[in-house]
């Protein structure tokens, strides 16, 4: 149905010397699909605005892909970067100056036309002190902010404070929004109160495929197409397809599932949880389900100590628990087929870093690797000096301190509560005892952040695939480099070295040795295992039969974020 | 004080009682969420800057003392301004109405039905205390008592998603925004029944136990034997005067009754999606979000209060000892 980006690369003679030139298409949707109908959807929580830039949530995030617009998007099934409100960009040598020319002939919903003066304002807001905006440090390079001028009402020159290695890529972040409907509302102050969920939906503009109709709290959102998108098929007629959305909201996962089942809703915005596959399954069989394997998800269950010796005033066991050793010990200690089969019901892969397969662009399969072996695990231990001197099953140090930990997981998330479960069966075998405690979501992240934890099973999930726009994780003083959290400098040797190597990847264009930099990073980190992985699950999807078109990925929403690519056939559901 | 002093003393009374219960739930609601580890911001963690994080914070009070923040919130709150909520982005006032008149119109449907079944099914087995019937009543009784409603309603959306009789959650149909009126009144009632009849079935099954043990107490009484040796018939016997008399313990539960099923039921409405007051609680409590747990906490008291207060006229109004012992 759909065909990968073209993408090509003109080195301009002349006027552009010394300046690549980029010009790209975007990927475009067959017109074979039927046009016209409904599709119903769920979501499991409210929107808390419609306006990207303030609120960050999956909902507000679906309701961006449907009714606005980037200069560039990331294709969630390629990977690559594409082309949208961008018909084309140049990059000078140095890689800092970036010179978009927009799509022409783009206007927004309301018939306004979209010009660079839009792209101007959506970047002013931003920045802008007291916005309230949640994507600014998105849009910062070395803490710097990127800068826009606009020679004319068709171009946009974006200068990037340093060199970057996503490059243009970065834009996928910035949601262009309309100055004609909210520059009052940045002027006064209110922007992040502005396009919340009671301003009136015909002051709710924008240039993706659709618009919003009907917003009933706690029951549904109504989307009907935009009848002045841009974007065409490669027929040349208009997207999208579908006449209208209706994203029905189901808080609760179970009823969400049976409503799915009972062809009551078309698709979900997650994953199966392995427990639904088999009734999925089931509907799939009999036709009224399609079943699609998204492959292995990008992010996966981690277990980790807390590595802040200052959490730890005094605590014997901390001695153990710093020594990268006791962390390979527990890695090979770890049978990771027998735990994907306990906690994923078989429907995972093992995994030796945080970066999975599914993350294509940038796994690394050469990372030191810890395979099942209790002997082995059992003798790192015993080298660190933990045995099991009094017979308990327990290993104790030479003061007689047990190697026993409580580690905490998210409470009511069936695989979290399975798979720290399945930890602790595992690691009780050579001697470490856990006793889990799982918590409600919000005291857990609070123990988190107040690193008032000694162990915890989780799954943070990575901003981004690439590593460049996710480097609160990988560096010393990031806010999300949740194993000791609050460095002013690097805690330890490695940790200085990641960070030297992530601070060059993160700043070389040349993507061959960004990847050759990045490796080495995984190399490290697999080596001194912060956080400790052992499966990455498999995700499956599944939609109902009536939906054709779109390509289905691993990343949420796994369909939607192509919708006008969507079309439907036979009889609507969600109508009794 | 008598007469209709005493009456206006007695009214005075509860309203006091009312307006400080209110008070106290919201407040040790709003407190409770506030001391309770980890706060609204925890969904942000990870992914949010320290700066926004402390924003976010800031501009809901978290930033304060406690003290200082519920006095605060105190003050609006008797403007009937409640603050904003954090999930919906919206303010408080207009969400917790929305929501208590979806409960509303839920539990008015489940106290019809649990009326209409539980009483009349509690004066057949109170008066008739042996055969089938009666046993294959109590039976039913305790069955329903017995299975929680969270567990009813997902067995109905269950049966409803295998044949496709009734809506499987939901209180209107997915294309609702083209119905007119008349038409979008008849889809909700369409959606009703599921989650109604989730919520009636214990409801009825203890009236039905109450009033079985109120009745078959009552027609042991002096005056209704007296009644029988008149000749009254037993229909008239039973209808108009143990009947009356059992009344005083089932007009007390309806009280509470009342009062939950306004305040929403947690589990019917997040199994059956019914946007009502238990679900907005449910998320309001899950998020952390304070003022939105003050508010519907606040709503919640209210509706106690209100169902005590009719439970009350009820029992004034079938008892004349109450209506005496009230004026003197």
């Amino acid at each position: 149905m759909r065909r990968a980006s073209i993408v090509a690369i003109v080195l301009a003679i002349g006027v552009l010397v010394g300046v690549v030139v980029t010009w790209r298409t975007p990927s475009s949707p067959a017109s074979s699909a039927s046009r016209g109908g409904q599709l119903v959807a769920s979501i499991r929580s409210e929107p808390r605005s419609f306006n990207r830039l303030v609120a960050r949530d999956q909902t507000v995030e679906l309701l961006a892909l449907l009714t606005q617009s980037r200069l560039v998007r990331v294709n969630r099934s390629t990977f690559e970067t594409e082309p949208a409100l961008a018909e084309s960009w140049e990059v000078s040598p140095d890689g800092r100056v970036y010179t978009v020319h927009l799509r022409p002939g783009v206007t927004w919903s309301d018939g306004t036309p979209f010009t660079s003066a839009d792209v101007l304002f959506t970047l002013d807001a931003v920045f802008a002190p007291g916005s309230g905006v949640v994507i600014a440090s998105a849009l910062t390079i070395e803490g710097a902010p990127i800068t826009a001028s606009a020679p004319d009402a068709q171009t946009v020159v974006f200068t990037y404070p340093a060199a970057f290695g996503p490059g243009i890529r970065l834009l996928d972040n910035l949601w262009i929004l309309p100055r004609h409907k909210l520059e009052p509302a940045l002027r006064a102050g209110a922007f992040a109160q502005a396009w919340n969920s009671k301003t009136p939906l015909s002051e709710i503009v924008g240039t993706g495929p659709f618009v919003v109709r009907d917003y009933q709290p706690g029951q549904r959102v109504v989307l009907e197409r935009n009848p002045r998108y841009w974007r065409t098929s490669q027929e040349g007629s208009p997207l999208p397809y579908l006449d209208r959305i209706v994203l029905e909201i189901v808080p609760d996962q179970n009823a969400e599932i049976l409503r799915l089942i009972s062809g009551h809703v078309d698709l979900t915005q997650s994953e199966l949880r392995p427990e639904d596959y088999l009734p999925v399954k089931r509907a799939a069989d009999q036709g009224r389900l399609r079943l699609v394997d998204l492959g292995v998800g990008p992010d996966p269950d981690g277990f980790w100590f807390c590595l802040k010796p200052d959490a730890w005033r005094g605590d014997p066991r901390f001695a153990f628990v710093q020594r990268p050793e006791f962390r390979r010990a527990i890695s090979h200690a770890v049978n990771r087929e027998r735990f994907a089969e306990t906690v994923f019901l078989g429907a995972a892969v093992p995994v030796w870093g945080p970066i999975t397969p599914g993350n294509r662009p940038w796994f690394s399969p050469n990372v030191p690797r810890y395979p099942y072996d209790v002997a082995r695990a059992q003798a790192m231990l015993s080298e660190l000096g933990l045995e099991d001197r009094n017979g308990n099953g327990v290993r104790e140090d030479s003061n007689g301190v047990e190697a026993r930990f409580t580690i905490i997981t998210v409470r009511g998330n069936s695989a979290m509560e399975r798979g720290a479960g399945a930890l602790r069966d595992e690691l009780a075998r050579v001697g470490i005892a856990l006793d889990v405690a799982p918590l409600e979501f919000g005291a857990m992240i609070e123990r988190l952040l107040t690193s008032r934890y000694e162990g915890i099973y989780y799954r943070p999930l990575a901003s981004d695939l690439d590593p460049a726009i996710n480097m609160d994780m990988w560096l010393s003083s990031g806010s999300a480099h949740f194993w000791h959290l609050g460095q002013k400098s690097p805690a330890s040797e490695w940790e200085r070295r990641i960070d030297g190597l992530m601070r060059e990847q993160a700043a070389t264009l040349d993507a061959a040795r960004r990847r050759e930099l990045f490796d080495e990073v995984q190399r490290i980190f697999a080596e001194n295992l912060p956080v400790i992985y052992f499966v990455a699950p498999r995700f499956y999807y599944a939609h109902s039969t009536r939906v054709t078109g779109g390509s289905p990925s691993v990343l949420r929403p796994p369909l939607l974020w192509d919708a006008d690519a969507l079309s439907v056939t036979g009889p609507p559901s969600g109508t009794e | 004080m008598g007469g209709s002093g005493g009456l206006r003393w007695y009214v005075t009374r509860r309203l006091l009682f009312a307006l400080l219960l209110v008070l106290l739930v919201s407040s040790a609601a709003m407190m409770l969420t506030r001391l309770a580890p980890g706060d609204l911001t925890a969904e942000l963690a990870l992914r949010a800057t320290p700066e926004e994080i402390a924003r976010t914070r800031a501009r809901f009070g978290l930033d304060r003392g406690i003290a200082s923040q519920w006095t605060a919130w105190a003050v609006h709150a008797v403007r009937l301004d409640f603050g904003d909520s954090f999930l919906y982005n919206r303010p408080v006032g207009e969400l917790v109405a929305r929501g208590a008149l979806n409960s509303a119109a839920l539990a008015l449907a489940a106290l019809l039905l649990a009326t209409m079944v539980g009483i009349p099914l509690g004066i057949l087995t109170g008066t008739r205390q042996t055969g089938v019937m009666a046993n294959a009543v109590r039976a039913a009784s305790l069955l329903c008592l017995s299975v929680p409603p969270l567990l009813t309603s997902l067995l109905f959306v269950w049966v409803a998603a295998r044949t496709g009789w009734f809506p499987v959650g939901g209180m209107s149909s997915a294309n609702a925004s083209d119905l007119d009126w008349s038409a979008w009144m008849a889809d909700v009632a369409w959606h009703l029944p599921l989650p109604a009849l989730a919520l009636a079935l214990p409801i009825a099954a203890t009236l039905e136990r109450l009033q079985a043990q109120s009745m078959h107490e009552a027609v042991g009484q002096p005056f209704v034997v007296a009644a029988l040796a008149r000749g009254l018939s037993r229909r008239q016997l039973v209808l108009r005067h143990a009947w009356r008399a059992s009344l005083r313990p089932v007009c007390g539960l309806y009280g509470l009754v009342i009062g939950a099923l306004l305040s929403g039921s947690f589990a019917v409405e997040y199994v059956t999606s019914w946007p009502g007051l238990g679900r907005l609680t449910f998320d309001a409590l899950r998020a952390r979000d304070i003022y939105l747990v003050a508010g519907c906490a606040t709503a919640g008291a209210l509706f106690l209060a209100v169902g005590s207060f009719v439970s009350d006229l009820l029992l004034a109004l079938a008892d004349p000892r109450v209506r005496e012992m009230e004026a003197a």
